[in-house]
């Protein structure tokens, strides 16, 4: 195969999402504009300009028309996906580090990190009426999270609960219609949950955690179902939707990387069967940890965003998909 | 008005304007895939051509999908054409998916364990086998090797030295009753190759002992890890005990490598 390589931004990728068709991906990364490209050819459609700080998070709501990001300048953003143009700024009291459109998209969550004397928080707001009066409304339910600060954040199923990855390496489930009750709550990953997505149809979601593992999880009991393991931290997991496969990045963390040959790093993504938790190939490209993986919806490409500064979109050969697992 | 173009300018115009300009883009599709030549200047002022080859294929998408791809570009990409900009998409060079199909075949990957290739070298008599294998096992001519090997094998647990750490050449052992550190005699030196990293002072002290006394020896070691480099170099007190060490030691096998013995060559400067 030969991958798209997007080169939009000028520092380490961050999160990157297809929309629910998968024509668009979003990027986003430390310097201050989240990107936009089409997919299929690697075109870039436009950039988000506006945050004054970097841009943590993204999220894409199920009718591709809204957008909305968090960013290190203490704003959370919800952008006109057509346009680039800022539909409203949401003021929180430290940088917003996760954020999240429900899967209707009517709410949408957003976490702001323990810093700057505050407590970490969870926010859940309105976004039906699509216009600046929603920075100036007060939130439908704010939860504080006082143990210890979200890293990573997903609606679960039906939009009545929120699952939390946090940075001691537990994973807790609220319960928003009932003011925020904490369900449920377990310790599998000894150490900070980088990243959560979930499969196709919402009932299992994966964790990407610095304890150089990844575990599958099922989002109504937090039962941890599967463990992948690895020798690097993980930075990212992603559930393919058409094959019982799991992609995994990662890395050595930032910090080491000028001090070890590009060999050493490790920096290529990692396939995992689904249910035998065994590794089955690999696919080398980054020159810097993956921050982010995501799959396309049609599970025929994957796209990566490293520590590099370079989105990279792979569309796999037909050998992947002969390649039956024994 | 192209009659009066063609008055206007002489054949020897034409030529000038040849060598002035730039020669349009053109754009040719041609069953199926685009073409688009373009030229420009490059970083040493010379003239490049580039052709761009796309293929056009149709797909059949979603009616909002298919709306999107209209959106007018914004942001940064305001000002792009229609189609990738080449400063923000580029295409990698073709990269492979390397599949480890089962933990089997990872350990067949392997070149030691690789049954196409047979690297197996016997100690005893060299041939293209293992040694347990070897049709002279047994003989006169495995003997001498086996012990000298068992003997090695049995000082291999002795602690080695503490490595990594400054030790003034007077307090070195390898030095004492040895001749100076100047002007040292490098007609009875052996050097010693392919040994394995867990090789250590101890070890090549046990191995060359026998043979005869040394007056000094050396292992070379990684800076950083402190593992062995793989080579050594021996000084033996008489050079027949060093000629026949290289007779004995060259070939043997030790920790699983088979060692390359040589005389020492001496230093260039």
């Amino acid at each position: 195969m030969r991958p798209l390589m997007l080169q939009g931004h000028e520092r380490s990728i961050t999160q990157i999402k297809f929309n629910r068709e998968g024509d668009l991906l979003f990027s986003c990364s430390k310097d201050q504009k989240p990107n936009v490209w089409y997919s299929l050819n690697g075109e870039r459609l436009g950039t988000y300009d506006g945050h004054q700080g970097a841009v943590w998070c993204l999220d894409v709501d199920w009718t591709t028309s809204k957008l909305i990001s968090g960013a290190g300048d203490m704003t959370t953003k919800i952008w006109d996906v057509e346009h680039g143009t800022v539909i409203a700024s949401i003021p929180a009291k430290s940088s917003v580090r996760t954020c999240n459109f429900s899967y209707s998209g009517n709410q949408a969550a957003y976490s702001t990190d323990k810093a700057m004397g505050q407590n970490c928080e969870l926010f859940i707001i309105d976004v039906r009426t699509a216009d600046s009066s929603i920075a100036e409304q007060n939130p439908i339910l704010r939860i504080p999270m006082l143990p210890s600060k979200i890293t990573s954040m997903l609606w679960g199923p039906l939009d009545e609960t929120i699952i939390t990855g946090h940075d001691n390496g537990q994973i807790s489930i609220w319960d928003i219609r009932k003011g925020g009750r904490e369900i449920n709550s377990v310790n599998d990953h000894t150490a900070g949950i980088n990243d959560m997505q979930m499969n196709k149809d919402g009932t299992m979601f994966v964790t990407a955690s610095k304890d150089t593992s990844a575990k599958l999880f099922d989002s109504e009991s937090l039962m941890c179902l599967k463990t992948y393991k690895t020798e690097r931290p993980v930075n990212s997991a992603s559930i393919s939707p058409i094959m019982d496969h799991v992609v995994l990045g990662g890395g050595q963390d930032a910090m080491e990387v000028t001090t070890t040959s590009t060999k050493a790093g490790k920096f290529d993504s990692r396939f995992f069967h689904l249910i035998y938790e065994e590794e089955f190939a690999r696919l080398k490209g980054h020159f810097g940890p993956i921050n982010s993986l995501a799959f396309h919806p049609d599970g025929k490409s994957y796209a990566s965003g490293g520590e590099d500064g370079f989105v990279r979109v792979q569309t796999f050969d037909s050998t992947y998909f002969e390649n039956i697992f024994e | 008005m192209p009659g009066v173009d063609t008055i206007k300018s002489s054949w020897a115009d034409e030529v000038e304007l040849d060598y002035g300009g730039l020669p349009p883009t053109t754009e040719t599709v041609e069953n199926g895939y685009k073409y688009v030549t373009e030229y420009k200047y490059n970083k040493d002022d010379k003239k490049t051509k580039v052709v761009r080859t796309y293929k056009i294929s149709k797909q059949v998408v979603p009616k909002t999908v298919a709306k999107r791809r209209t959106w007018p570009k914004f942001g940064d990409s305001k000002n792009d054409k229609p189609g990738p900009n080449s400063q923000t998409t580029m295409v990698s060079e073709e990269i492979f998916m390397q599949f480890l199909n089962s933990k089997e075949e990872e350990k067949a990957n392997d070149p030691l364990l690789d049954p196409t290739k047979n690297i197996a070298k016997c100690r005893i008599c060299n041939g293209e086998h293992w040694s347990v294998n070897c049709p002279y096992k047994g003989t006169a001519m495995d003997t001498n090797l086996m012990e000298k090997k068992a003997a090695a094998a049995a000082t291999a647990v002795v602690e080695a030295p503490k490595t990594g750490k400054y030790v003034p050449p007077y307090l070195k052992d390898s030095q004492k009753g040895g001749m100076g550190m100047r002007g040292r005699d490098d007609t009875a030196a052996i050097r010693i190759s392919n040994l394995s990293e867990s090789m250590t002072e101890a070890d090549l002290d046990e191995l060359v002992k026998k043979i005869g006394q040394h007056s000094k020896m050396y292992l070379a070691r990684d800076k950083n890890t402190g593992l062995c480099k793989g080579f050594a170099y021996v000084h033996f007190k008489q050079r027949k005990d060093a000629a026949a060490a290289i007779e004995i030691l060259n070939g043997h096998g030790y920790d699983h490598l088979i060692l390359n013995v040589e005389w020492s060559k001496p230093q260039n400067n």
